[in-house]
């Protein structure tokens, strides 16, 4: 059985709180059919972490809303905030239930990702190693998408999710990227952070 | 595996893939009707919510009657599974659409932590005559010329998640956000 911890009551602006459940919630949608799909238990399981932590951020928000409120007005103007954070905190529950469908070796008929894999993009995950020529670039400079089709959606740093990172934000060596595109790009990305690919196509 | 199982499959395939598509379009639509505090929106949340119960079942339904092999058995129960949350993504979605429908006011903190620059919300219908007709949305650069982002496109009684292969056809409804500036551009654009 899964430890919980207690969560204690931090003074984080509930902005910062929502938009965290928010951006990890729609992430964790995106990472969890791409496991359940392609057979992934790794991104699974980064699913699953995800789902702890915005339980953890669920808390804390409730917690934060609570102490917020001081009579019947702000009560009804803070309601919004609890339904929506709830809202994502269940879509993050949906998306650890799609992750448990390969954590738990229930798996999808190969058929099916064969037939998705023509509808759809993928995900994969890629860490940058040191001698990798992304290092210290950033993303926009390298053009990925007209380059080789491929986003970067995320990036995993120093155990924190950098979400849609802008254009500025220069990559690390150590950094997992998340990324989503055309098999072929992705795969290419992926030579790029283990610098085994030391040039940008054009 | 046998055609006649494979093309049972591709059906129920389409079908899951209509599902997802769908649930995640009401998530885009909630934040959106909430950011714009838009009952048209959370209207249409709505609906769509009734819509993906319609098709669960359905979706459901051909799983349960398709007779595969037991050994094929546990790769449905995967599919069936997924079938499930999307119901579930769904149902979140209607739940922060339902807000805007209590008619209670959405916190400025929601627009902050949403974090988008929407300003208003615009329906626009595809005429004959529109250069946008039978083009696909990657080719016609609509937030470009317009400023405006189409966040779903109505067809009938279904309602499409835009993505860049998406052909855009006579009599489709393009639901739009943006600046107001962008909205009589857009409507030039589909209906000239």
């Amino acid at each position: 059985m899964q430890s919980f911890e207690k969560i204690e009551y931090k003074p984080i602006p509930v902005r910062d709180l929502l938009r965290e459940m928010k951006n990890l919630s729609e992430l964790m949608i995106d990472l969890a059919y791409s496991a359940a799909l392609f057979n992934d238990r790794d991104l699974a399981e980064d699913v699953l972490e995800l789902e702890r932590r915005i339980d953890t951020l669920a808390y804390q928000l409730e917690m934060v809303t609570m102490i917020a409120a001081r009579d019947a007005e702000d009560a009804e103007a803070l309601v919004s905030v609890s339904k929506v954070a709830s809202a994502t905190d269940k879509i993050s529950d949906a998306a650890a239930d799609i992750a448990a469908i390969v954590t738990q070796n229930i798996g999808v008929h190969p058929i099916v990702s064969e037939i998705f894999e023509r509808v759809e993009e993928r995900l994969t995950k890629a860490k940058v190693q040191e001698n990798s020529i992304l290092v210290g670039k950033k993303i926009g400079e390298l053009e990925l998408a007209p380059r080789m089709g491929v986003d970067i959606i995320a990036i995993y740093r120093e155990k924190d999710w950098i979400i849609n990172p802008k254009g500025t934000e220069k990559i690390h060596a150590g950094d997992v990227l998340i990324a989503r595109g055309t098999s072929e790009g992705l795969k290419e990305l992926k030579a790029l952070c283990e610098g085994k690919l030391d040039k940008l196509e054009d | 595996m046998p055609r006649t199982s494979q093309k049972k499959f591709e059906e129920i395939v389409k079908r899951f893939v209509e599902l997802k598509d769908t649930s995640e379009l009401m998530i885009d639509l909630a934040y959106s009707a909430l950011l714009l505090n838009s009952r048209e929106l959370a209207e249409e949340v709505q609906k769509l919510e009734e819509y993906v119960d319609k098709l669960h079942t359905e979706f459901e339904l051909q799983v349960l009657t398709s007779g595969f092999k037991k050994e094929e058995a546990k790769g449905f129960l995967g599919l069936i599974r997924l079938g499930v949350v999307t119901e579930k993504i769904a149902d979140a979605a209607a739940q922060i659409a339902e807000v805007v429908l209590r008619g209670l006011e959405p916190h400025p903190v929601l627009k902050l932590a949403i974090e988008e620059a929407e300003e208003t919300i615009t329906y626009v219908q595809v005429n004959e005559n529109s250069p946008l007709a039978n083009k696909f949305l990657k080719d016609v650069k609509i937030p470009e010329e317009t400023g405006m982002w189409v966040l779903a496109i109505k067809r009938g009684e279904k309602c499409i998640r835009p993505k860049p292969d998406t052909k855009i056809q006579v009599g489709d409804t393009l639901i739009a956000s943006g600046y107001a500036e962008g909205e009589e551009d857009l409507k030039k654009l589909a209906a000239p």
